[in-house]
């Protein structure tokens, strides 16, 4: 998909319209001869970006822009990264299509309110478990309906605690992270290349796999659904 | 992601809803139209349909996903004032009338309690299912069928589940063998049919999975009647669908009634042996587990939890002579433990 269709267009530029609040910035990696996921994921930027005036567009030139790359903590593409009033660490690699839409959505709707939506007691639970940076990698296909739900909650830690990137991997573009990261089902979740599960897990076990890679410690799979 | 903006001050709601699957989010959006003040407590939101590619037995929609009929259910809830906390309830307890409800990080007041908790996949219990689940044992053919682009896999299962997620591993398998214990594929005619007209599909009847094998990834299967000659099928990932089992236990810790199998005994009214509790949806003893019944369950456990709670419910059909809408709630409040 590198369209949005018309009738989630209209949801979409509602709920821009209802949620948004601070601008939102998206900084997207390519290069000048453009994969093919990188054209159909710039086509696909350019039609979001229309659907509010508070979000902005950049296109950045991976091969030429290293600095900007290094910077943004992009070392592949095509990247994305969501920026609002700052730099919250939400970043998608590959194009967000299929149900990966709707992860860039929440994704553009966090960075513009800077609001966790967790509540006092799990955003205190994480202030005390995420003492260090943790980054975490999900792994994702745009056919995985239960992959934006993991997603989502990873982009809420990281708008809640500043020890906390996200990194949100279309695994069939990027094969050799398949292989690297034994990727078999999704979504897969792996935090500071040591802790990994695989499956949806609530926001507290969740938090204990960040605790577990805030302290180094390694863990198995835990598949869940 | 939808969490309610909590404070220290917790209200005590009319009714808290366990499950975020379609029965729950249904019972949810009539609860807010009563007027009840309601909480939704449940996790992943959209629940076990969302992992369904297609539906097209639920009326008014021709087709859609899973993930569709219930992003629409919950569209349709958020037109009122329910508040809905995406976690796992941890325990539920008793005090007095009342309920407590308890997630990881915050706990829940509520009069009455619905446990809309739905089921969980079944395993399948032979040697290397557990030592590959996640690594090629799946169960989400739909999350996971990319992964198996050109490769030979199997389903296990001899229902309309094994059948669906047949058709649509067929999308990137090579070959899908569907190994069934029965004799027969019992699935919706209409599945059976797109089964029968999809070549890479072979079904294998009379057959048992007895364990899964590789090094280091699964390389075959064994079975415990040889299939065109052979005990081992070479495949590389294996997807479970033989049926799921009930979330029931945090209603089986707070006293209700369940099954041999596990599921809540309900009556029509969808109360348990609780006085305020009230169960639907798949994790109940009803045999048709289907959305539409859940949902349809779901809306009227919302109902007599209203009616429980003395609300005076105003029908439409009041003043018809055909139709009454009795007030008095006192016969469905005859169930004690």
């Amino acid at each position: 998909m590198s369209e949005v269709p018309e009738d989630i267009e209209e949801t979409v530029v509602q709920r821009f319209k209802e949620e948004l609040k601070d601008p939102v910035k998206l900084v997207f990696f390519t290069q000048e001869m453009e994969c093919p996921f990188c054209a159909q994921t710039h086509k696909l930027l350019e039609t979001v970006v229309k659907l509010s005036d508070k979000i902005t567009f950049e296109v950045v030139n991976f091969a030429k822009d290293k600095e900007k790359a290094e910077q943004l903590g992009i070392e592949k593409i095509p990247a994305l990264a969501i920026l609002g009033k700052k730099d919250y660490g939400l970043r998608m690699f590959g194009i967000p299509s299929g149900y990966e839409f709707q992860t860039l959505i929440e994704g553009i709707v966090f960075a513009s309110t800077g609001n966790s939506e967790l509540s006092p007691k799990a955003e205190e639970a994480l202030r005390k478990v995420a003492t260090k940076p943790v980054k975490i990698q999900i792994f994702v296909i745009p056919t995985c309906p239960v992959c934006p739900v993991l997603g989502a909650m990873a982009f809420q830690f990281a708008i809640a605690s500043s020890n906390i990137s996200v990194d949100i991997v279309e695994i069939a573009e990027f094969p050799h992270l398949a292989i690297k990261y034994d990727v078999i089902g999704t979504p897969k979740a792996v935090l500071n290349e040591k802790v990994q599960f695989e499956g949806l897990v609530p926001p507290g076990q969740f938090l204990t796999y960040i605790q577990q890679a805030a302290q180094g410690s390694p863990t198995g799979i835990s598949p869940t659904i | 992601m939808d969490v309610n903006h909590l404070t220290d001050k917790q209200p005590m709601y009319d009714i808290a809803i366990i499950g975020g699957g379609v029965t729950g989010l249904a019972a949810a959006m009539y609860a807010g139209r009563m007027k009840l003040n309601t909480v939704l407590i449940g996790y992943p939101p959209g629940g076990v349909i969302a992992t369904t590619d297609w539906i097209e037995n639920y009326p008014g929609f021709i087709s859609l996903s899973g993930k569709e009929l219930a992003d629409k259910i919950l569209a349709h809830a958020k037109e009122y004032e329910v508040d809905m906390v995406f976690d796992e309830a941890t325990e539920i307890t008793r005090d007095g009338r009342c309920f407590t409800v308890n997630t990881a990080f915050d706990e829940y007041r509520a009069k009455t309690v619905l446990f809309a908790t739905g089921t969980r996949y079944r395993k399948l219990p032979v040697p290397g299912a557990d030592t590959f689940e996640g690594k090629g044992v799946q169960f989400c053919g739909l999350c996971d069928g990319p992964m198996f682009q050109d490769k030979a896999v199997a389903v296990v299962g001899g229902g309309d589940s094994a059948a669906k997620e047949a058709l649509i591993l067929a999308q990137w398998a090579r070959q899908i063998y569907v190994v069934i214990r029965g004799d027969q594929l019992k699935a919706e005619p209409v599945n059976l049919e797109r089964v029968k007209k999809t070549e890479k599909i072979t079904l294998v009847f009379n057959t048992n999975v007895t364990s899964i094998e590789g090094n280091p990834g699964i390389e075959k299967i064994v079975l415990d009647q040889p299939f065109e000659g052979k005990k081992e099928l070479a495949v590389k990932g294996v997807f479970i669908a033989i049926g799921s089992l009930p979330l029931s236990q945090l209603a089986v810790r707070l006293g209700v009634k369940t099954n041999e199998k596990g599921e809540i005994l309900i009556n029509r009214q969808t109360e348990t042996n609780i006085p305020g509790v009230f169960a639907a949806g798949d994790v109940t003893d009803t045999q048709f587990k289907q959305a539409i019944t859940g949902v349809a369950e779901g809306v009227t456990a919302a109902y007599q939890a209203y009616r429980y709670l003395g609300g005076e419910f105003v029908c439409t059909c009041v003043d018809d002579d055909y139709l009454d809408c009795p007030a008095a709630p006192e016969d469905l409040r005859g169930r004690t433990e």
